[in-house]
């Protein structure tokens, strides 16, 4: 089935609920965040669509996003000696998004579902039910990017520690320095300089491991 | 079990009962042989059935994703090899592909047939590492010897083509990085017609061993409707009798022009999708791959390995696009966010080993410990890629 026919079915069907279609190298809807959960459901189970298998799930972050295609997004990867980010003033607004890339082992169509949501309450209905190995991408998706899914069976922290602060692939995610009393800034090595008998670390004075142990 | 125990501890008197044993919880792992890496696995057990399995991942994360975001697409390949690093040119191959179909960018013939005969090698090579290890799992020492011997003769290949033994950054965005050697034709001709020989080898040895296939046999069975669920790729889905393949059925590369085929597991000692059908589907996958490798050997042109349309900073059109290849250990995909500039704005990878690995939730209650075990050994999990 065609990606526009698909769209065109789900937005009979929820009329409201799927918003605009999204062309390009890569088809699909966009569809309300608070039903995504019922959409799913039926591109599973309608015989027609029969989307059997999720691929991928993808938690986003859409701060700083250039709309306009000239790659101007604003990147924080950059902290200042204060440590406030390089960027400056635009931090921590636009909104979070997730997209949902759909495969049908039977008709071999595939589709994708994008849906945003706002920062301060960043909540997407779980689809674990529908595709139980969302489970796993949904953690992910809290985890790496701060996507809050309601309705899962075990929001826990998946790759990171579970007392970590934040949310890494947030672009105002600020690193802490130390986690468990271990610094996390890692040294220049560049800066590295000789000392008489060893390689001298910056801003240390301690020689490397082994040095003089 | 615990509301049959009074509050002084005692088991009530009122009426006979049968034996039972309290929930044990033990740590499998992190640093434990059976876990193929740093995954850590508590499992809760009843005696020696496991009553509930629950993987804890995250010992290798290294936020891969986010690095992505600050550098430019060429740049980030070296982080691809860092994923499944006992199948480096296929995550390479994948990210490339994936990239490339962005810009919208084709490749040159000649880097095409590279491409496909590293990555068939880098198949053989991970499927031995897979069959060898498994061996190791079940008892069976020997025949990771001879595996590590064969795969030591491909890992010259590569050393020579890219300078690397375990991490080769070998492929760019647009191409190769390197021409072949001379006589790399010789080479990798010579490897395929030992391969076709060790092959029966491994099977007498291993494969129909008695042993190994009562160890094997009926034990682990993840169904097709598990795979579907849980979605488990590559072998493991193969395993369970679905001919699913990324290469035949959503072709990339030059994939469409060979003749090969696919091998899924048909339960001849077992049911199907058993920790045997999952094993032999690799063994049987090396055959298809000595093929693929004869074909690209045999039309592989001269010509540039680069392409020149592309320049040093690719900069692809805004947009998304899910790009999945086949690795050794099944679909690898990106999900690639363009905001038109130099850098992804987003770059999702979905491993193979993560879907793979979760599904052990599904079918590790109820088995033996030391068919979990065997389990484990089946899915051929590699931690670099589960953690990113």
């Amino acid at each position: 089935m065609e990606a526009n026919a698909i769209h065109d079915l789900l937005k009979q069907r929820f009329a409201d609920g799927v918003l605009d279609f999204v062309d390009g190298l890569e088809q699909g809807a966009r569809v309300d965040a608070a039903r995504v959960a019922e959409i799913a459901q039926v591109l599973r189970d309608e015989d027609d669509l029969d989307f059997d298998s999720l691929m991928c799930l993808t938690g986003i972050d859409w701060d700083g996003y250039d709309e306009s295609g000239k790659g101007k997004s604003v990147a924080i990867l950059g902290y200042d000696a204060s440590g406030k980010p390089e960027t400056g003033d635009r931090v921590g607004e636009g909104e979070l998004g997730v997209a949902y890339a759909l495969y049908s082992h039977r008709h071999g169509h595939k589709f994708c579902l994008f849906v945003r949501v706002p920062r301060n309450a960043p909540e997407v209905p779980s689809v674990s039910g529908v595709w139980p190995t969302a489970a796993w991408h949904e953690r992910e998706a809290f985890d790496l990017a701060g996507v809050s899914f309601t309705g899962h069976p075990d929001l826990r922290r998946i790759l990171l520690e579970d007392g970590w602060v934040g949310h890494p692939l947030r672009k105002d995610y600020q690193m802490p320095d130390l986690w468990n009393e271990v610094p996390l800034a890692g040294r220049s090595y560049a800066d590295a300089k000789w000392g008489e008998d060893d390689v001298v670390l910056p801003g240390t004075g301690d020689t490397k491991p082994g040095g003089d142990a | 079990m615990s509301e049959q125990v009074s509050s002084n501890g005692w088991l009530a008197q009122d009426e006979p009962r049968e034996l039972h044993s309290e929930l044990l919880e033990i740590n499998m792992g992190p640093q434990h042989p059976a876990t193929h890496g740093v995954l850590r696995l508590v499992i809760h057990t009843d005696g020696e059935i496991v009553h509930k399995v629950t993987p804890y991942i995250g010992y290798l994360h290294r936020c891969a994703e986010k690095i992505a975001e600050g550098c430019d697409y060429r740049q980030w390949m070296v982080y691809t090899d860092r994923f499944d690093y006992l199948a480096p040119m296929n995550m390479n191959f994948g990210y490339a592909v994936a990239v490339e179909r962005l810009l919208g960018a084709e490749v040159p013939e000649r880097a095409e047939h590279i491409r496909v005969i590293c990555a068939e090698l880098q198949r053989i090579a991970s499927h031995l590492i897979a069959l060898g290890t498994f061996g190791l799992d079940m008892g069976a020492w020997t025949p990771l010897l001879y595996c590590f011997r064969e795969r030591e003769e491909i890992l010259n290949i590569f050393e020579r083509l890219s300078g690397g033994r375990m991490l080769y950054n070998y492929f760019d965005i647009g191409g190769l990085r390197f021409d072949t050697y001379d006589g790399f034709a010789e080479d990798v001709l010579d490897i395929v017609n030992i391969m076709e020989q060790k092959i029966g080898e491994y099977n007498t040895l291993l494969s129909y061993n008695k042993i190994f296939v009562e160890r094997t046999a009926d034990v682990g069975i993840i169904d097709d409707a598990d795979c579907h669920a849980y979605g488990c790729t590559g072998p493991v889905l193969r395993g369970a009798g679905l001919p699913f393949d990324c290469r035949k059925d959503d072709p990339y590369s030059i994939y469409d022009r060979f003749e090969f085929d696919i091998p899924y597991g048909e339960g001849e000692k077992g049911t199907i999708g058993d920790c045997w059908d999952r094993y032999m589907v690799r063994v049987r996958e090396m055959y298809e791959s000595c093929r693929i490798i004869r074909q690209a050997l045999d039309a592989m042109p001269d010509g540039p390995i680069m392409s020149e349309d592309i320049k040093k900073l690719v900069k692809p059109p805004a947009g998304s696009l899910y790009t999945r290849t086949e690795s050794s250990k099944g679909e690898i995909g990106f999900h690639l966010f363009s905001d038109g500039g130099s850098k992804p704005f987003r770059n999702k990878v979905r491993s193979p080993s993560f879907s793979n690995l979760h599904v052990l939730e599904k079918v590790g209650p109820g088995l033996m410990v030391s068919d979990l075990v065997a389990t484990v050994g089946s899915l051929d999990i590699v931690l670099g890629e589960i953690d990113r």
